[in-house]
């Protein structure tokens, strides 16, 4: 096992050495443009494990409606108002939501540039009953919007799970890298 | 009508022979306020600014006299830290050359504490992780010759920089890996997604000599470790998710992980949690750990705290729970502690903002500021 952890090690960090940054967001873009069109399986077993482990899954997180979001109008929130931070849609958000700043919840307001890389998540779409990957890109180049905070950080991970992290400026590689505001673009279904 | 016309004009008479009579105020002295000499119970307030997060500050507040002292001007995203002398402070950031938007510069600046006046700055790579801060954002070596900065381009690496000379020294690569944990002289440990600590080790001009991986020590996919550290007498601890206390000795040759215990009993077990945005501080004194604790499920992990638990560090007994309803203050978000001997505890929270000071002994409260800024993430100890 220790050999077989060795072997893994030297192998990341041999490609750690061996990729710059340039690439490494290429890369990330690939997978993010790919997964429209591949099943992310990592991704959904991460979610599945949760699911199934316990109190930290909370079972069926994902199945659930945020717990601000009882009741007939606030489930109206969930499945409908996308400047609603219980919109389905943003589970996993922790920002100012672009459809309260001039955009909607895929597309950034007028002016700004849209972040080139982006933290994903996985949420359930309770119209379907699908779940899907999504992408929290960030709108960059302008000043914080401000408008509608959310706060969501459903299966969210620190920093070093830098994929699932929203503690950091997702607007870190453009040319205009101020943070304005976040969107949520949907990838592909996480499921069959 | 008449007669009081009359009584209103004899006391305007005596008024303005009684002004007449007195000396005029003198001229103020235009100057500027020297900076008192710190005391433990001062704490340095870092107001992320959420709402306008180009405009952070770092805010010098007095608990004992409720006194604001001043401010440093922290820019976006800022990572802040503090000399081992306690100093000078050091503040990685990032401006841009026309307020939101324009040229990036990321740089760090650096404070006397003794005047706050800016003595310096080194410019860095427009690298820097610009990410909620920590302890671990920026730190020096412990004897001053090194200040490391954390990069995230996405990739991880870090700069080394020398605060003498103000210079950038080089960069490390991480593999991966993010944040700084400066320990001795010349060790820099940072947290992998596979549950270890790299530490790498560099000579007398920063450049990497040796690198190693700790065991495994946290499960990302079961119990994540939050990267927010609490400073201890041998190195830090860690909290998790789900109420782990992983304890970390960095004071021998290589990081000593030591088994985990936990903030909840099997009962508390995924319903209470700690959560926040500095989740803890230790009274290394005392041996206590004060926890901003919740109720709450998966995505509740930056959820501040209605109860402040407070622990033996020695015996890992709980040892009080302090509501946070009664002291008229939202969610803690944000705990500090001071390390004299007659301890104060400081909790912030952010919605809305205020700093509360209670006495550590007791929980008694003293007094609720709301005027350190909108989102006091991190406060740090003079």
């Amino acid at each position: 096992m220790q050999r077989l952890d060795r072997l893994f090690e030297s192998s990341a960090r041999s490609l750690a050495q061996r990729s710059s940054r340039r690439s490494f967001i290429g890369v990330l873009g690939r997978i993010l443009t790919g997964s429209l069109l591949v099943p992310l399986l990592p991704i959904d077993r991460i979610h599945r494990a949760e699911a199934a482990s316990g109190p930290e899954g909370s079972p069926g997180a994902a199945e659930k409606a945020p717990a601000a979001a009882k009741g007939k109008s606030a489930s109206k929130a969930y499945t409908e108002d996308q400047e609603s931070c219980d919109y389905w849609k943003y589970c996993a958000i922790d920002g100012f939501l672009c459809s309260c700043c001039g955009g909607s919840s895929h597309t950034c307001p007028p002016g700004t540039q849209q972040s080139v890389v982006s933290w994903i998540g996985t949420c359930h779409n309770p119209a379907d009953g699908r779940d899907y990957i999504v992408s929290y890109n960030d709108c960059c180049g302008k000043a914080s919007c401000g408008n509608c905070d959310c706060y969501r950080n459903e299966r969210e991970r620190p920093l070093y799970r830098l994929s699932r992290n929203n503690d950091v400026n997702w607007c870190m590689a453009n040319t205009g890298s101020d943070y304005h505001c976040t969107v949520s673009v949907i990838l592909g279904s996480a499921g069959p | 009508m008449r007669s009081f016309q009359a009584w209103a004009a004899l006391l305007a008479m005596m008024a303005n022979g009684w002004a007449a009579a007195s000396d005029p105020l003198p001229p103020d002295q235009f100057g500027m306020e020297p900076l008192p000499a710190r005391t433990p119970h001062w704490i340095y307030v870092v107001d992320s600014a959420f709402m306008n997060e180009i405009d952070s500050r770092v805010r010098l507040y007095d608990a004992d006299t409720h006194g604001h002292l001043g401010q440093i001007d922290a820019g976006f995203f800022p990572g802040v830290t503090l000399s081992p002398d306690r100093n000078t402070m050091a503040v990685g950031t990032t401006y841009f050359a026309r307020g939101g938007h324009g040229e990036r510069t990321d740089v760090v600046e650096f404070t006397d504490m003794t005047t706050l006046a800016l003595t310096g700055e080194i410019v860095l790579p427009a690298k820097r992780a610009q990410a909620t801060p920590t302890y671990f954002n920026l730190g020096y070596s412990s004897d001053s010759h090194f200040l490391y900065a954390a990069y995230i381009t996405p990739a991880a690496s870090f700069g080394v920089l020398d605060p003498a000379s103000r210079k950038v020294l080089g960069e490390i690569d991480t593999a991966g890996c993010v944040l700084v944990i400066p320990w001795g002289p010349d060790h820099v440990s940072s947290i992998c997604d596979s549950g270890r600590l790299l530490t790498v080790t560099v000579d007398a001009q920063g450049n990497e000599v040796s690198r190693a991986l700790s065991d495994m020590f946290f499960d990302v996919d079961t119990d994540p470790l939050f990267v927010q550290g609490i400073p201890t007498d041998r190195g830090y601890t860690f909290l998790s998710f789900l109420g782990k206390v992983h304890e970390v000795d960095f004071s021998g040759p290589e990081p000593l992980i030591h088994a985990p215990w936990s903030l909840v009993s099997v009962a508390e077990a995924g319903r209470w949690r700690p959560g926040g945005q500095q989740l803890g501080a230790i009274q290394r004194r005392m041996g206590r750990l004060y926890v901003a604790m919740h109720r709450g499920g998966e995505g509740t992990h930056k959820k501040g705290g209605t109860e402040i638990w407070v622990f033996d560090l020695g015996t890992h007994r709980r040892i009080a729970r302090w509501p946070v309803a009664p002291l008229k203050l939202a969610a803690v978000t944000a705990v500090q502690v001071s390390q004299d001997e007659a301890p104060l505890l400081f909790l912030a929270s952010d919605n809305p903002a205020a700093v509360a000071t209670l006495d550590a002994l007791t929980g008694r409260l003293r007094h609720v500021d709301t005027n350190l800024g909108q989102t006091p993430w991190l406060i740090l100890n003079p």
